[in-house]
């Protein structure tokens, strides 16, 4: 899980693995482990999901924690317009260690519409392309499944 | 007597048949009949006898019945042949019994068979504290006695203090961890040992050397290679292509860990394809099984009993070496409270920290609570205290203390504000003094709710650059004039210069707006001097004010929203006391708004 810091990778993650959702927010320190075992193209895979700690003014990614990774998510705030361009930095960095491997671009919090504050034109240019985006809430689940589902499926099949 | 019997059946009849073929036959026939006569009757049961003996063989069921039961006994108490002999049958029976129907023989075997299991399993569980019970159970050395308080006292059984301290160590687990994805290959567990998700722990230990690879200045080839919590260590060994780790409880002697370093070999040896291939699938490892199986060993602290044999002293030499460590035992325990005590004490004082739980344990101290990120560190404190930290159990659990100092650090982390910016944090809010440009301070209005410790956003000594910007163009623009020619609405000489500085002033405004969230209005006003009626200054004005917004209109082209009105002599430019006065109220000004946009 890859992303800006409060872009609620944390709260995906618990959607995704225990159906749950909290408003409260603790920042991750570090990396938590997560796993989840989940059909993609017919077979079973066991997803170990590393949620690493949001980049922020401090903290800088860990290159490190991504060593290995066999696909990951790109997580946005859709209220922080900022937090797109973390994203596309955090990409840029991913892509030059681990090479080409699958990932997912999430946009979250769909549900906070009053809030809302993306530059939906710079979104359409990234889906031009070839990037696959997903648009979701940890708080209602919307789509949380499908985004893990999609990144599993591209991930057996590379 | 059988025997006989049969024996004089045979005899008589081949004297009978031999007879018959003898020359003198009338004298032989008249012995025939006299032999009638004299043993008719028995000749005949002779017969009958033969006849029984010829077409069986053997004797009647009637006659081995009544022999059988004895006939086994005997022969069983003198040799095992029955035994022998009966055997394939009967196991044949038992097969065709079982097949035809089981349960005759599970309801004749169950009562023997559930305690007998239960039996089995009770032995092997508590065969070595059994032993270890017993040989202590009458052992009075002042050893056997302290662990009997602290059994008594801590709620174990004395059994498990004892096997606690004669343990010297034990591997509990084994994880086989493939070194570049973190991933799981193998994992073994010692009997019974408590057990944590064995692929979480694996992705766990390989995050914890990264951390520790990335957060210490470690040189060339140095790594993490033990993790010590509580009782328990973990013994990591890397080889290119695998991670072996160890977790040990006790102290391990060095040679285990060569032991393991061997078996990482043998297994990159023996797996070297598939850990070169490996793609997630963990099912190829599992012959390394056994390799890892050999590394869970263990070893138990013997004849600690026997020392204690040893020392079978004079009463007084005993009682005096008591007394000799019952003092020392002594000033070390008072010594060791008082600085456990100061620690404690010390840690109580330090903001960001909250102690939920501090024991005193025989052999060390256990201590839990909660630590915000930004506090003193409690590891570093106990060196301060002269406490030995292998002694002391530390549990902090992360939280975030809502002590002002650190939400103010964790505000000026998380907000990276500019340096023209500082933070004063009172009553859950940030007051933010300086100066910031509109984007940062918009981003930190939205920022401010999700840091803990803060909820509201005072901005009141906060001053927005680039509304400040836009705020001193607007005044310049707002200050222009453009003078006209007494009575007409004609540009006084030397205006088109005023013109074009309005021009270049509401571009740059036009510019400068949006990165203070604003847009503009531009109002072109004109006035007239005090002579003349209110009825014709109204319209010239106007007329002026339409000339001026036409010039600026072709300058500008239609990017900027224009519009003209006539104040008259109503708003004049200044008060008219002199002639210049007159001249500069013949004029038109222009005023902006600033709308958010
Ligand atoms: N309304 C809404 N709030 C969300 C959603 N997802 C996360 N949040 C909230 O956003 C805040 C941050 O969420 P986290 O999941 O902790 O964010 P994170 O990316 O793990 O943050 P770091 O660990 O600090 O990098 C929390 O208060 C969440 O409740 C969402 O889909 N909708
Ligand atoms: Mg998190």
């Amino acid at each position: 899980m890859l992303g800006g810091f409060a872009v609620g990778k944390t709260s995906l993650v618990r959607q995704f693995v225990e159906s749950i959702y909290s408003d409260k927010y603790h920042t991750t320190v570090g990396v938590k482990i997560d796993k989840k075992l989940v059909q993609a193209n017919g077979q079973e895979v066991n997803l170990l999901l590393w949620d690493i700690q949001g980049e922020d003014g401090v903290q800088k990614l860990r290159t490190s924690y991504l060593r290995g990774a066999a696909g990951y998510l790109l997580v946005i705030d859709g209220t922080r317009r900022s937090t797109l361009d973390t994203a596309c930095a955090i990409q840029q960095s991913a892509q030059e260690l681990l090479g080409l491997v699958p990932f997912i671009v999430v946009i979250n919090k769909t549900d906070l519409v009053d809030e809302w504050d993306l530059d939906e034109s710079a979104v359409a240019g990234l889906v031009q392309s070839g990037w696959t985006v997903y648009r979701t809430s940890a708080k209602t689940g919307q789509d949380v499944e499908e985004a893990f589902l999609t990144l599993a499926e591209k991930m057996t099949e590379a | 007597m059988l025997t006989q019997r049969r024996k004089g059946a045979k005899e008589s009849r081949t004297k009978l048949k031999s007879n018959p073929s003898s020359p003198d036959v009338i004298e032989q026939d008249g012995l025939n009949e006299l032999r009638r006569l004299l043993v008719g009757p028995e000749q005949q049961e002779i017969e009958v006898l033969r006849e029984r003996l010829d077409q069986q063989e053997s004797l009647l069921p009637e006659d081995i019945s009544r022999v059988l039961p004895e006939a086994v006994t005997l022969r069983t108490r003198r040799d095992k042949k029955v035994t022998e002999a009966l055997l394939p049958t009967v196991e044949e029976a038992i097969d065709i019994s079982v097949r035809k129907n089981p349960q005759t023989l599970i309801d004749a075997l169950f009562p023997v068979m559930g305690p007998a299991i239960r039996k089995a399993i009770a032995e092997a569980l508590s065969g070595m504290t059994q032993a270890m019970n017993k040989s202590l159970e009458h052992s009075l050395s002042p050893q056997g006695l302290k662990w009997r308080v602290e059994a008594w006292r801590t709620g174990r059984s004395f059994a498990e203090v004892v096997m606690l301290h004669t343990l010297l160590y034990r591997v509990e687990q084994v994880f086989l961890i493939h070194k570049e994805t973190g991933l799981l290959l193998q994992h073994v567990v010692a009997g019974d040992a408590s057990v944590q998700d064995a692929d979480m722990v694996s992705g766990m230990l390989t995050a914890i050397q990264d951390f520790v690879h990335d957060s210490f200045s470690v040189e060339e080839g140095g790594a993490l290679d033990t993790l010590q919590v509580g009782g328990l260590s973990v013994w990591i060994e890397r080889g290119p292509r695998a991670v072996l780790a160890a977790v040990i409880r006790g102290n391990a002697p060095q040679e285990l860990r060569a032991f393991l370093q061997q078996t990482l070999e043998q297994i990159h040896a023996e797996f070297a394809r598939e850990l070169e291939n490996f793609e997630g699938d963990a099912a190829p490892f599992e012959p390394s099984r056994e390799d890892l199986e050999a590394c869970l060993q263990s070893q138990y602290e013997q004849g600690s009993k026997e020392k204690t044999k040893k020392r079978v002293t004079p009463v007084r030499v005993v009682a005096a070496l008591l007394l000799v460590i019952v003092l020392v035992l002594g000033f070390f325990y008072v010594r060791s409270r008082w600085r456990w005590g100061n620690y404690l004490t010390r840690l109580q004082s330090e903001p960001g920290i909250v102690i939920t739980n501090a024991e005193r344990r025989w052999f060390g101290y256990s201590i839990a609570g909660l630590r915000d990120p930004m506090a003193a560190d409690p590891q570093a404190l106990l060196g301060e205290a002269s406490l030995d930290p292998a002694k002391v159990e530390s549990h902090w659990e992360p939280y975030h203390s809502l002590t002002p100092r650190f939400v103010l650090q964790r505000a000026q982390a998380l907000l990276n504000p500019p340096p023209t910016v500082t933070f004063r944090v009172e009553n859950n809010t940030l007051y933010a003094t300086g100066s910031a440009n509109h984007q940062w301070i918009t981003e930190t209005r939205r920022l401010v709710r999700v840091i803990p410790g803060l909820d509201r956003f005072d901005e009141s000594s906060l001053v927005d650059t680039n509304l400040q910007a836009a705020l001193n163009v607007k005044s310049r623009i707002e200050h222009r004039v453009v003078r006209f020619v007494l009575d007409t609405t004609g540009l006084a000489p030397g205006q088109g210069s005023e013109l074009e500085a309005l021009n270049a002033d509401i571009r740059e405004l036009k510019r400068l707006a949006p990165a203070a969230g604003k847009s503009i209005r531009v109002e072109v006003i004109g006035h007239t001097d005090q002579l003349g009626s209110e009825e014709t200054n109204l319209p010239l004005s106007r007329e002026r004010a339409e000339v001026v917004r036409a010039r600026l209109a072709a300058l500008l082209g239609d990017e900027v929203e224009l519009t003209a009105s006539g104040a008259g002599a109503a708003s004049p430019v200044r008060e008219e006391r002199s002639e210049e006065d007159k001249e500069a109220n013949r004029s038109v000004t222009v005023r902006v708004t600033l709308t958010d946009s």
